[in-house]
């Protein structure tokens, strides 16, 4: 072996023994045990019911980009649970271990953590809300509303796109294993050179980490690929750059950054696991290593990544505002170009996260001026929603609360972040916990645009609207949550409080540690609001459907086909000509006419190749994790051995017949005049109404 | 932007691309990626000699990469494969340059040069440069930043 191994190692079982099940633990057996009986318990439920071949033959092997996307957003739900429930923990553990006379049990000296179990709790935390809650929510909306915004069926490789999810899915459920198999990584979720080194984390925590964050990052640019790909080819007929929906031009900044940096982050990692496995020395302490190279390599990722998880958001923003200010965007172009600036920009600054490590003043200066230039785009943006209000017809329901939430911590994180981009205070606050205040306000500002977009589209993809009081009370109680947390952690910050303490040493912090676990438990409340709303909505179900446009002042295309979407999203691709094609239509009355024919259809086949695909490469992390090597090459040898064969074979696709698709069309326009809300359309003939075209025409003008 | 294309393997992206051209592409990869690994491992070329052919076997690699594996050439149906080219260079600029200039402003500030050079050449340890503490502005070592 290439590098000395503390501990033991076998041939068959790696690392592996045992003595890593932490069964002795009092807070991870009791939880290890409820989950295994939550898994028999649901497992069963599935074969009770029979649904074992639904599941596989409807959502396991599926290539539908919506129900890819919804699986998205489930696992994006289920990790940011985790990621609460962590933070919860945190939170408790601080407000507990405050001076010396503060008790301690479970072994530890103060609070109920001892500092190694701490440490991991919020470096998972970190880990797990950027990348597998953040990052599968907004990239599972960014599927399912994409190709529909911009026309398409599909995306443009539905494979590629099934293999994404499940490459993500096997990096969550390589995570949640560290839980219960061997110890996560406990340097944070950035981790720091020389002590992620063999040496000085001798366990698995760090290769546990190196291979989940290798697997998200293979499984976003996968992801992006697919999303790029698909806003440049598959635009519906008449679709220009112009009349792009602003949603999928914030999806399309934000993937052309996530395919252009995430190979950094692969590659700081891939050297990272050379220093751990082969015994290299790219960020020793000496041996010609450099341990600020990995700090520069992970940030000339990070901060861009930061970005492509708000440029989403900003686009989810900007599509709820004009809906509910019955008001077309105001600064279309603008707002266009602002998002392009940013993700330009975000490129340009990422050693605002090492200002103190002493490059000096010309390069921190540089940097600095970098970092204040993105308040520009975003000041842009944020007077352009401001305008869209302006003098509009404002609807204050809970999707508009959640925007108008986000535009407010986007103000508080966005000043907060151009304070810590003066060297001056960033010096002073650096690794306090003002700067966790900062990136909070702000990864709030995506979950505020997440939840108003769960409001927002679940109609569509759902066929039916969620209960307004639920989600309103939840959007009270989580804001208050909000503050009670984050506005006495700003004030910590600037008294000097450091980032990740799992002892408090000053006394006099425990009255505002006392308010923010008030806070978490009204966070709590909110969680608790978010269950009985999905319970009140699907028990309600019937009686809140929707037709087509389900908020009836809706804009753009997605609007134009039935709700829940069927599988071939448009049964006759619709023409686009205007920028908001929907508002259009029905300023012109031609928003309700239907297509009088309907031609065959082409669709892809699902695959099982993608979910396989998706097991191996958890089981190939999961093997590199532990060392164990015929298990690595096996696993790799078969998913290598699997992508040959599926290229050979290919996808032919399936056909459905027009005569099919006007019968499924027919039932579902027959689905719709139910509804009592609904208005009735007539076809046309030949996809023209007056001189607009409505739908692209297959006979003659292709 | 039309959807007719069936047949995936008939774009004329997919058309361009040759089993020959994929396989000549990783031969000479992979090749060029063992030359490298054996100069550095066998310590065979003085150090300054070995970055340079280093390097000029990364550029290799990377042209044939971009021609065989990528097929960018500057026709008209291949238009977004150099978008992404273009795009690529100020990236590319930006990441090395940057920190290229970041380190060097670092070093300057932080690091004795002479110990830098000993790593490479242990000739040079014996002749001492000025010590760190004599350098103007010197305050405390960096703190471990971020
Ligand atoms: C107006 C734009 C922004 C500015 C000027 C800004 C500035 C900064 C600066 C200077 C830091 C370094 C603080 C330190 O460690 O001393 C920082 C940290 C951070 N920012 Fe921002 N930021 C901005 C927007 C964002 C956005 C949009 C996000 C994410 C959605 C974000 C997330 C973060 C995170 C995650 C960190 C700290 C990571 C860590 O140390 O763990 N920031 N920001
Ligand atoms: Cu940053």
């Amino acid at each position: 072996m290439l590098v000395d191994l503390p501990g033991g190692w076998s041939p068959l079982l790696g690392r592996l023994a045992w003595s890593q099940i932490p069964y002795a633990n009092p807070i991870l057996a009791p939880l290890f045990v409820a989950v295994v009986i939550g898994a028999i318990i649901l497992l069963g439920l599935i074969t009770y019911y029979g649904k074992w071949t639904y599941l596989w033959k409807e959502w396991l092997t599926t290539v539908d980009h919506k129900k890819l996307g919804v699986m998205y957003i489930i696992i994006g739900l289920v990790m940011l649970f985790r990621g609460f429930i962590d933070g919860l923990m945190i939170r408790t553990q601080q407000v507990w271990a405050v001076g010396p006379h503060s008790t301690g049990v479970f072994g530890s000296l103060h609070g109920y953590l001892t500092p190694f179990h701490f440490g991991q709790v919020y470096s998972a935390h970190g880990l797990i809300m950027i990348l597998l809650a953040a990052t599968p929510l907004l990239v599972g909306f960014m599927n399912i509303i994409v190709p529909i915004q911009v026309g398409a069926r599909d995306m443009a490789y539905p494979y590629l796109n099934a293999l994404g999810l499940w490459i993500t899915a096997a990096a969550a459920a390589l995570i949640m294993i560290s839980l219960f198999v061997g110890d996560f990584a406990h340097n944070g979720w950035f981790e720091y050179a020389p002590i992620f080194e063999l040496q000085y984390s001798p366990g698995v925590g760090v290769d546990y980490w190196i291979w989940t964050l290798q697997l998200v990052a293979l499984g976003t640019t996968l992801g992006g690929i697919n999303i790029l790909a698909t806003v440049i080819k598959m635009r519906a007929p008449g679709m220009t750059w112009g009349k792009l929906p602003i949603f999928v031009w914030a999806s399309l900044s934000a993937n052309v950054i996530a395919l252009t940096s995430f190979p950094a982050l692969q590659v700081a990692l891939a050297l990272v696991a050379a220093d751990r496995y082969l015994g290299a020395h790219f960020f020793t302490a000496g041996m010609g290593g450099n341990l600020m190279l990995y700090t520069n390599l992970f940030w000339i990722w990070g901060h861009p990544e930061v970005y492509f998880v708000i440029l989403p958001a900003f686009g989810m923003m900007s599509e709820i505002f004009p809906t509910f200010s019955e008001k077309p965007l105001f600064g279309y172009i603008t707002m266009v170009l602002a998002s392009m600036a940013i993700a330009g920009v975000s490129w340009l600054v990422w050693l605002h996260h090492f200002f103190t490590m002493g490059a000096g003043p010309y390069v921190n200066t540089a940097f600095s001026v970098a970092t204040m230039l993105v308040g520009i785009p975003t000041g842009v943006k944020v007077f352009n929603w401001a305008f869209t209000m302006y003098r509009g017809r404002l609807t204050f329901n809970a999707a508009m609360l959640w925007a108008i939430g986000a535009l407010f911590l986007l103000l508080i994180g966005g000043m907060t972040g151009m304070m810590l981009a003066i060297p001056a205070i960033n010096y002073m606050v650096h690794n306090s916990v003002f700067v966790v205040a900062h990136f909070h306000s702000m990864l709030l500002v995506i979950v505020y645009a997440i939840f108003g977009s769960v409001l927002y589209w679940f109609p569509k993809v759902f066929g039916f609207k969620l209960d307004e009081f639920w989600a309103k009370t939840m959007f009270w109680l989580f804001s208050a949550g909000t503050a009670l947390v984050f506005v006495p952690m700003y004030m910590l910050g600037f008294m000097g409080m450091t980032r990740r303490l799992e002892y408090v040493f000053n006394t006099s912090w425990q009255s505002y540690l006392d308010v923010m676990e008030l806070g978490i438990v009204v966070y709590t409340l909110s969680v608790l609001a978010f269950f009985i709303l999905l319970y009140v909505s699907i028990r309600d179900h019937a009686k809140n459907r929707v037709g087509a446009d389900a908020w009836g002042t809706s804009r753009s295309l997605e609007w134009m086909t039935h709700s829940p979407v069927p599988f071939y999203n448009f049964a006759v691709l619709p023409h686009v000509n205007e920028r908001d094609e929907l508002a259009w239509r029905r300023q012109h009355g031609i928003d309700q006419v239907r297509p009088a024919h309907y031609d065959d259809i082409h669709m892809p086949n699902n695959t099982g190749v993608a979910i396989i695909m998706g097991g191996l490469t958890f089981v190939l992390g999961f093997a590199l994790t532990w060392r164990i090597w015929w298990l690595c090459i096996v696993s790799l040898l078969a998913i290598i051995l699997l992508m040959i064969i599926r290229s050979f074979k290919g996808d032919p696709g399936y056909i459905i017949t027009g005569a099919e698709l006007q019968r499924m069309e027919e039932e579902a326009y027959r689905r719709e005049a139910q509804i009592a809300d609904s208005h009735h359309s007539h076809p046309v003939s030949g996809g023209v109404v007056g001189n607009a075209m409505a739908y692209q025409r297959n006979d003659s003008s292709k | 932007m039309s959807h007719g294309a069936a047949d995936p393997t008939m774009h004329p992206e997919v058309q361009l691309s040759t089993s020959k051209g994929y396989f000549l592409g990783f031969a000479i990869s992979a090749f060029l990626m063992l030359v490298a690994t054996f100069l550095v491992t066998s310590h065979s070329v003085p150090p300054f000699g070995l970055l340079m052919v280093i390097s000029v076997c990364a550029g290799i690699a990377v042209i044939a990469q971009i021609y065989f594996l990528l097929h960018i050439d500057i026709s008209e149906h291949n238009i977004w494969n150099t978008v992404a080219l273009v795009l690529f260079i100020p990236l590319f600029l930006i990441t090395i340059g940057l920190t290229w200039w970041m380190f060097s402003q670092l070093y300057l500030r932080t690091m004795d040069m002479s110990v830098m050079s000993s790593v490479t050449n242990p000739a040079v340890h014996a002749s001492a440069a000025p010590k760190m503490s004599d350098m103007p502005g010197m305050g405390s070592s960096p703190d471990s930043a971020n």
